[in-house]
């Protein structure tokens, strides 16, 4: 035994390198070579009126800092986070706990229709909503107005622009925040729980004192994957509002492509991934450090 | 709890039921002043008309092709890296481990602007290449091959190089074989946000003869500028429906790939 691992453990250095250089090549060329880029392309002025780049500094950030259209851009984005997410993981959880629940043949069922959007495209689904929130004939306004509640311009609304995009970004992710901790479920002992049923635990009680502290690790990762896609909301953007009106519900990513891909300001744009990639760097270290911690034991 | 699980399935039911309706129903019986369940005639005519306006049988074929293009080269780049980190030895591991942890959570929208930049240089814009080449790495799917990978146990690798089985006929015949339900469970998670890709694709595309479905139907969106409904529901439910349909045959498989894979 001690003979064999001795023996690759010596040849392990080259055959390691040959079988990491398919990733890394591919990492290097659209992972690390684009973010080193970004900061190098920050500092150019690069844009519409000079095609040809030269040196600007930091003129670019200052440029970013003192857009009013940015900071709206990060309040919607921090929004969206602060809002959607939290929503989102209430009713992931609430949903998983009572599909972990004996439901005899309705559980597939009902699973199917929680989990199914995630197997939408966001663009598709940002288009079901579209035809939901249309103020005049849309069903959302329809059931608004049956309740006796004042119809709302959605899509066209200065307030409500913002709120419906959320509402297709949770009904889109809810399914799927669900199967993660249907899975996390999984790691709570039976016995405990009829342990508590015995000494006379009702549902809520059980869940409460015996399965939510089950639940600390699934939902660290829930929270880390829900932030990281709400930084990266483009999609149902894209097609609900382009950002409007009046940039009420335009966001970090979305901003990006307009200031890239609308207005050609690449020295802009590069500015706001280097300050984009920085931000998310940060959050990488912090999660690695959690990960290091062990939180992530399962997954 | 029937009760609370049934409404909140039926709430999540209905969007896309009410665009299953729209999309057979006729011009005139959209605009009724109450909701419609159930159409008067079922207008399927509205899935042919749609073609008419775009080529979406092209836009299958390149989403058929970018989405497998992608799997079939991640499949061996994970494998690979994922076998190294877990059962070789070597100088920088860990560190080497870390810088593939970040693309996994540095996502691509973070560098579009860069990464555009360099296709155009590659003069790769309008191919399907350049949908499928920043995705062929995947410090996730290496994250779970690794993880699957160290599960095996040594006696059955020792027994192995007992025979004189190494290098990659160790890999092939020995290790992947033990690995199958990971690379499955990772395959239907590429193939499902691959699909769904929409902001890379919209980027280094700007022909119908190279587009996938989701930027398909977004350009659909924009010629037809939201006037007719009926059409635009016909193209959203075909641009969802093969993934749903696979969903419904595969319910069980997708779910558990999701449970032990939940990280895209």
């Amino acid at each position: 035994m001690a003979h064999s691992r001795a023996s690759w453990r010596g040849q392990g250095g080259a055959q390691a390198f040959l079988y990491l250089l398919p990733s890394l090549l591919f990492l290097a060329i659209f992972t690390y070579w684009p973010m080193l880029r970004a900061i190098a392309m920050s500092l150019l002025e690069w844009n519409l009126s000079r095609p040809e780049p030269v040196f600007a500094g930091l003129r670019n950030y200052a440029t970013l800092l003192a857009d009013p259209v940015f900071h709206l851009v990060l309040r919607n984005t921090a929004m969206l986070a602060a809002v959607a997410i939290p929503i989102s993981i209430a009713l992931g959880l609430v949903l998983a706990i009572l599909l972990n629940e004996p439901l005899g043949f309705l559980r597939g069922v009902y699973r199917a229709a929680v989990f199914y959007p995630t197997m939408i495209p966001m663009a598709a689904a940002a288009m079901l909503w579209v035809w939901l929130f249309n103020p005049s004939i849309g069903l959302v306004n329809y059931y608004l107005g049956k309740l006796g509640l004042p119809r709302v311009e959605w899509l066209y609304d200065m307030t409500w622009a913002l709120p419906a995009v959320m509402i297709s970004w949770i009904w889109k992710n809810v399914g799927y925040l669900t199967i993660l901790y249907l899975a996390g479920l999984q790691a709570v002992p039976t016995e405990l729980l009829e342990a508590a049923s015995v000494e006379g635990a009702g549902f809520w009680q059980r869940v409460r004192y015996v399965t939510l502290p089950f639940l600390g690790p699934t939902t660290v990762f829930v929270v880390v994957v829900s932030l990281i896609n709400s930084f990266q909301v483009f999609d149902a953007v894209h097609i609900m509002t382009q950002g409007g009106p009046a940039d009420r519900s335009n966001v970090l990513v979305y901003f990006l492509y307009q200031q890239a891909f609308r207005f050609w300001d690449i020295g802009v744009a590069s500015a706001l991934t280097a300050f984009f990639v920085a931000g998310l760097l940060v959050f990488v270290v912090f999660v690695v450090g959690q990960m290091e911690r062990g939180v992530f034991y399962e997954v | 709890m029937h009760l609370a699980l049934g409404s909140a399935s039926l709430i999540m039911l209905v969007p896309y039921l009410w665009a299953l309706t729209a999309s057979v129903k006729s011009r005139a019986e959209i605009f009724t002043p109450t909701p419609q369940w159930w159409p008067r005639a079922w207008q399927w005519s509205n899935y042919v008309d749609v073609f008419r306006y775009a080529p979406f049988e092209i836009y299958f074929l390149n989403t058929l092709i970018v989405v497998l293009g992608i799997l079939a080269v991640q499949l061996i780049t994970i494998t690979l890296a994922g076998f190294a980190f877990a059962r070789l030895q070597f100088r920088y591991r860990e560190a080497l481990f870390y810088l593939f942890l970040i693309q996994m959570m540095l996502p691509i929208h973070a560098v579009i602007v860069p990464n555009y930049l360099t296709i155009k240089s590659l003069g790769l814009l309008n191919t399907q290449l350049a949908m499928m080449l920043p995705f062929w790495a995947s410090g996730y799917g290496t994250f779970l091959m690794r993880q699957a990978f160290r599960q095996i146990p040594a006696e059955l690798e020792e027994a192995a190089l007992l025979d004189g089985c190494t290098g990659l006929r160790l890999l092939w015949s020995i290790m992947i074989p033990q690995v199958r339900p990971v690379l499955l469970a990772f395959s239907l998670i590429s193939v499902v946000t691959h699909w769904n890709d929409f902001l890379w694709p919209l980027i280094v595309t700007d022909t119908p003869r190279v587009r996938t479905l989701t930027i398909g139907l977004a350009m659909f969106v924009q010629q037809e500028s939201g006037a007719d409904w009926t059409l635009l529901m016909a193209a959203t439910v075909m641009v969802t429906a093969p993934l749903l349909v696979a969903f419904l045959f595969l319910q069980r498989r997708f779910v558990e790939s999701f449970m032990y894979a939940g990280l895209r």
